[in-house]
């Protein structure tokens, strides 16, 4: 898992940006770091826009990862509750797809 | 403090017209707002709207106003904020009257969505999102936001289901009273609760629906009876995973801080509130961002029934988002139309006395708010 974190300050996040959001002045740094992490909240998306409408009902995760302060959005293989351990499982189209450990 | 005041205001009835077009809607409600200030000389006209472009393939609001209104060749514009689209739209009039540019500025708000199918609509609101994100990809949704929220507001506090579906309740019983709101038929705290889930905890009642309607306001800086007293606007994190507290909406907190700053005032001041409800759950949040109430501590608020109408902070007494009805682009218009009637002393759910009032807009989740404190005088 990619993380970008923050050469002036304590920032990071799973998304790269121009210029670190907090401090305004860091750079941000690619680090490469564990996927796993745990679920810190979640929702079962019922109505989906067109284009995720086909995977309805799916769930959606803010995962907190265990290495670092960073949180992760991600869609679940199946269902969950705060705390579960999660890991990644693959990369679809861009999206993080995690499973239950 | 500015130099701004209200002169007048108009709004159409929100809700479905599927055979009117987004122009009829939006010159209806400028044409009301004109004739309830005197029909003034206009000096420029900013339009807040957010989905015209995508789903009904139209743009140049402003210069339509102007020329359909014989406002002549004055200068217009329309503005995007996403569901901020009309308080932004209404900053920056107040802005062009503060800079000495304009006297007299007529702003509106107007959005038709009724007309497309919900995964259309649900897709063009999407655009909202920092579409170039794992976290868009991942299937997040605006509902979807709100519900991982909310989820989260249950695990750390006591508050359950129940409480968003009193503030469900509570802005439903609101708009019982106000003929122009989008839902009149009462509902139960069953009805609510057993209703079909859209993205968990939320269901159909805990999000606010797709609407038509417009708003429009006469804003000028003749010392008038309705004083805009601040406006402030801010920006937030663009994506879920970038916030800091998840249970936190830094751009209503900031927004907020800084209008009650130049007003001179404090939360405690405030008589009348409209918030942007787009889900029970951001009422919850905003109330507390707003420092009305303690952090993590609004649903307390919720279940002693300070909010209601009869209570010492009342929320949302035009029926908000949720039941008004959430035309995008006119809702943070259609915000302040309701608030000058509570201070005009001629609105549904009167509060009585009512001298200070604060309307929240917000864009996105939690990407854009802007916040107006208005004084009667």
């Amino acid at each position: 898992m990619k993380i970008y974190q923050c050469d002036q300050c304590e920032y990071a996040s799973v998304s790269d940006k121009y210029r670190c959001p907090s401090c305004g002045t860091g750079q941000l740094q690619e680090k490469e770091l564990s996927s796993k992490g745990s679920v810190y909240s979640y929702t079962d998306i019922h109505i989906a826009p067109a284009e995720f409408a086909h995977l309805a009902p799916y769930t959606v995760a803010l995962v907190q990862l265990d290495e670092a302060p960073v949180k992760v959005t991600v869609r679940m293989s199946s269902g969950v509750k705060i705390g579960d351990t999660v890991d990644l499982d693959h990369l679809e189209d861009g999206a993080y797809i995690y499973s239950k450990c | 403090m500015t130099n701004v005041y209200i002169e007048g205001i108009g709004m159409t009835k929100f809700g479905k017209f599927v055979d009117r077009s987004m122009k009829s809607l939006l010159l209806d409600a400028c044409v009301e707002a004109l004739e309830d200030a005197g029909n003034p000389k206009v000096d420029a006209v900013f339009v807040g709207n957010f989905m015209g472009g995508s789903i009904s393939n139209q743009e140049i609001l402003g210069a339509i106003v102007a020329n359909e209104l014989g406002l002549g060749y004055v200068p217009t514009a329309k503005v995007e904020g996403a569901c901020a689209s009309g308080g932004i739209a209404l900053r920056q009039g107040i802005m062009g009257i503060l800079s000495g540019e304009y006297e007299t500025v007529l702003v509106a708000g107007v959005e038709k969505m009724k007309h497309a199918s919900t995964a259309d609509v649900t897709q063009a609101i999407n655009a909202a999102m920092d579409t170039d994100s794992n976290e868009k990809q991942a299937g997040l949704t605006f509902p979807g936001f709100f519900g991982v929220l909310a989820n989260r507001y249950f695990h750390e506090t006591d508050a359950t289901k129940e409480h968003l579906a009193m503030i469900a309740l509570k802005n439903r019983e609101n708009a019982l009273n106000n003929p122009l709101a989008q839902f009149q038929k009462p509902t139960t705290m069953d009805e609510i609760m057993s209703a079909r889930i859209i993205t968990s905890p939320l269901g159909l009642f805990d999000c606010s629906p797709t609407t038509d309607g417009a708003a429009a306001l006469i804003i000028s800086n003749k010392k008038g009876k309705i004083h805009i007293r601040s406006s402030a606007q801010s920006s937030g994190p663009t994506q879920m995973q970038d916030a800091d507290d998840l249970l936190s909406l830094p751009a209503v907190r900031e927004s907020g801080r800084m209008a009650y700053e130049k007003a001179g005032v404090g939360p405690e001041d405030i008589d009348v509130v409209e918030i942007h409800d787009c889900f029970s759950m951001t009422e919850m949040i905003a109330t507390e961002e707003l420092g009305f109430f303690r952090k993590r501590e609004g649903w307390l608020a919720v279940e002693q029934g300070r909010t209601k109408a009869t209570g010492d902070k009342p929320v949302n007494t035009s029926g908000g988002l949720l039941s008004r009805g959430h035309p995008i682009g006119a809702t943070g218009i259609a915000q302040i139309y309701h608030l000058v009637r509570q201070l005009r002393g001629t609105a549904p759910n009167q509060v009585e006395g009512a001298r200070l009032a604060l309307a929240q807009n917000l864009g996105g989740t939690g990407s854009y708010s802007t916040v107006h404190i208005l004084e009667r005088l």
